[in-house]
């Protein structure tokens, strides 16, 4: 009596069955987990517009959103112009930055990689700080454009000195080590741009910390970008999962393994260029949400991108939520938060044998 | 055989120290040069030079020699001492990890210390209290940093990525603190965050040259230990050195004095890095702690006087400067690190 009936010749079609049960039940566990976390990112979304320096109770922030309250109701114009327009950008930043996390490290093979990490959000940072002051330039939308050169540039300068000194570290640790000092670099470059007088200083810190606080206007113009990025990133599941396997690898299943990095690179340098011209440099937001969703779903990148985009909208609306709760005067900008969460589970990963082999 | 090397052996040792003491000359007369330039053109009165000269001993009267011997004296003489702090850590810690990457700053004990300071600073505490708390600051940090990247001895590149870790989970907590900080000013903050001189008085003055002194008479008893570490551990505990208790307590010694040099200039980065290399190949040899000192002071007087004369941009943070000469270094150091291997 053979243990596993399935498996003998005689009868074909039950293995075909199984294999079907199987696939459509993680599958339907995977929709159920993305709903979930979409359920997760509305609560986050309520939480971020009921606290904050004055507290409005659930119901009034239901009815002032479906219009319910009358339009010169000082709670609803708290909820509708201030708070509204703050939970889309910490939603579209946080999916943006988290979607960006997830095809970097695939790209990379890399599991430390992130477009703060990197170096990569400083150098939009920097190329739209020399847009302001050198070439006055307004309005995020123009801000987009600077912050797309200024990344890609410091894309392609972390992956060349990464790929030149990849012999004498491991790949994983020349990038990170790379990305460290550039952001060293260009951190200190914004420095010495805006430290010159206090008034500047104060204006164009955000570029420096990033920050949602007072940003909220920026919405409108930065949100056509965002999206363009998020939605290019769809196709790319499918290509990430061969190049995650390595380029020979995918060389062998056909993929055009050139074609697709770059394309790749491209909409992950698009969508870090997006959140930074929106709210300034904020690190570790991909990192987490790249992490969490592997956790969540595991190295399927058809599924790792819309759950690294949530996970990662999720974290950064909880974060700025608890930005605006900690006591004390002001509000503490949400690049420091993400720091003080990220830091840690990136020494954890650092750790972990797959990246410095013991 | 033997016999025939020995006196060549002998004319090569003679020749090392030659170069060495003749680089560490050059060294010395080039932070003279460049203190006294600090003291004489760096900041915004102009005082005529025969004013100057009594004025920077200490001498003469009035409002010009206040300024001089208030705040420009002692700010080129914290550059220096700083930076040959800074060096003389950076060059402990590259010789004991024995990799160039591992120091103090890339570690992220400089950013432990500055946080730790910044913490007791908004509590109110001042004078030796902020140095104590930087020290523990940087004492902690790097117990945890060394702990973490621990796994059947520590690989020195896991000590670094844990290192920028933990560094930059330090940094966010110090902009938490200056950011809450209400009565911080700009520049003040500016210098726990990234490192500045700019409140630099005879205070921080002494502090810095005992520990330096200190720390180089600790280094003094240690070095024939220190000097068979190269050797390798096995070898060095035949000739009779203590290993690991040698190399725990010259960690702790290097992040100490770090620590004292960031808890009066805040953390500025990149000298301990690159003072070791360059010594190095100045004078030729790896165990090069004197030179690296000098380098290390030399680097950061000549920083600072960029920051404060600059055209352009000064006045500015000497922490910035050293960043942007110093981390192409630490990419070069990186790339390089590829041929020797």
């Amino acid at each position: 009596m053979p243990v596993v009936p399935a498996l003998t010749s005689s009868d074909p079609t039950t293995l075909d069955d199984r294999l079907n049960v199987q696939v459509s039940t993680r599958g339907r566990r995977r929709i159920l987990g993305l709903l979930g976390l979409l359920v997760l990112t509305v609560i986050g979304a309520l939480l971020s517009l009921a606290l904050g320096a004055r507290d409005i109770a659930p119901g009034i922030v239901v009815e002032s959103l479906f219009g319910l309250r009358p339009s010169d109701d000082y709670e609803t114009l708290v909820v509708v112009t201030e708070r509204m327009p703050r939970a889309l950008l910490a939603l579209l930043v946080g999916a943006s930055l988290g979607c960006s996390g997830v095809i970097m490290q695939a790209l990379t093979r890399n599991p430390l990689a992130d477009p703060g990490v990197l170096g990569i959000e400083l150098g939009a940072a920097f190329a739209v700080l020399i847009g302001i002051l050198l070439f006055g330039v307004r309005g995020a939308s123009s801000y987009f454009w600077w912050a797309l050169a200024g990344s890609a540039v410091t894309a392609c300068i972390v992956l060349a000195i990464s790929r030149l000194a990849r012999l004498a570290a491991s790949a994983t640790i020349s990038l990170v080590i790379a990305g460290a000092a550039l952001s060293a670099i260009l951190g200190s470059l914004i420095t010495l741009l805006i430290v010159r007088d206090t008034a500047v200083y104060a204006h164009y810190n955000y570029w420096s910390v990033g920050q949602l606080n007072g940003r909220a206007g920026v919405i409108d113009e930065i949100w056509p970008f965002a999206l363009a990025g998020l939605l290019l990133a769809v196709p790319l599941g499918r290509p990430l999962n061969a190049l995650a396997l390595g380029e020979e690898v995918a060389e062998g299943l056909g993929l055009a393994v050139a074609r697709w990095q770059l394309s790749g690179a491209a909409v992950a340098v698009v969508l870090c260029a997006a959140a930074t011209a929106a709210v300034g440099p904020v690190a570790f937001v991909g990192l987490l949400g790249a992490h969490t969703a592997r956790l969540l779903v595991g190295g399927d990148h058809r599924w790792l991108l819309p759950y690294g985009a949530l996970c990662g909208a999720v974290l950064l609306l909880l974060a700025d939520v608890a930005c605006r709760l900690l006591p004390g005067n002001g509000e503490l900008q949400v690049a420091i938060a993400t720091a003080v969460i990220g830091a840690p589970v990136f020494v954890a990963l650092a750790r972990g044998r797959r990246v410095v082999p013991a | 055989m033997t016999d025939a090397l020995l006196p060549l052996l002998a004319l090569g040792r003679r020749r090392e120290r030659i170069r060495s003491i003749v680089v560490c000359v050059a060294l010395g007369a080039a932070i003279l040069l460049l203190t006294a330039a600090e003291i004489l053109i760096a900041g915004s009165a102009d005082i005529a030079l025969d004013e100057m000269i009594p004025a920077a001993f200490g001498l003469g009267d009035g409002l010009a020699a206040y300024v001089v011997f208030e705040t420009r004296v002692p700010r080129a003489l914290v550059a220096l001492l700083a930076g040959a702090l800074f060096g003389l850590a950076g060059h402990l810690y590259q010789r004991l990890v024995g990799n160039v990457l591992a120091t103090p700053d890339i570690l992220g004990i400089s950013a432990g210390a500055s946080a730790a300071a910044t913490a007791v600073l908004t509590l109110g505490v001042a004078g030796i209290g902020v140095q104590v708390s930087a020290v523990l600051g940087a004492l902690g940090v790097a117990a945890l940093v060394f702990l973490l990247s621990w796994h059947r001895g520590v690989s020195p590149y896991r000590l670094v990525l844990v290192g920028i870790g933990i560094g930059a989970c330090a940094s966010a907590i110090t902009t938490y603190l200056v950011t809450r900080a209400d009565e911080m000013s700009v520049e003040r903050a500016l210098r726990w965050m990234i490192g500045s001189l700019g409140g630099a008085d005879w205070n921080g003055v002494r502090v810095l040259l005992i520990t330096l002194v200190f720390g180089s008479v600790l280094l003094l008893i240690g070095s024939r230990g220190l000097r068979t570490f190269a050797l390798g551990d096995d070898l060095a505990a035949a000739l009779g050195t203590r290993v690991s208790r040698l190399r725990f307590g010259a960690l702790l010694l290097g992040a100490g004095l770090a620590a004292v040099a960031t808890s009066i200039t805040g953390p500025i980065g990149f000298v301990a890095l690159v003072s070791g290399p360059l010594a190095a190949r100045l004078v030729r040899r790896t165990d090069a702690a004197v030179a690296a000192t000098l380098v290390g002071a030399v680097i950061v007087v000549a920083a600072d006087l960029l920051a404060q004369t600059a055209p352009f941009i000064s006045p500015v943070p000497t922490g910035s400067i050293t960043a942007v000469i110093g981390a192409p270094a630490l990419i070069y150091l990186l790339v390089r690190g590829r041929r020797r291997s």
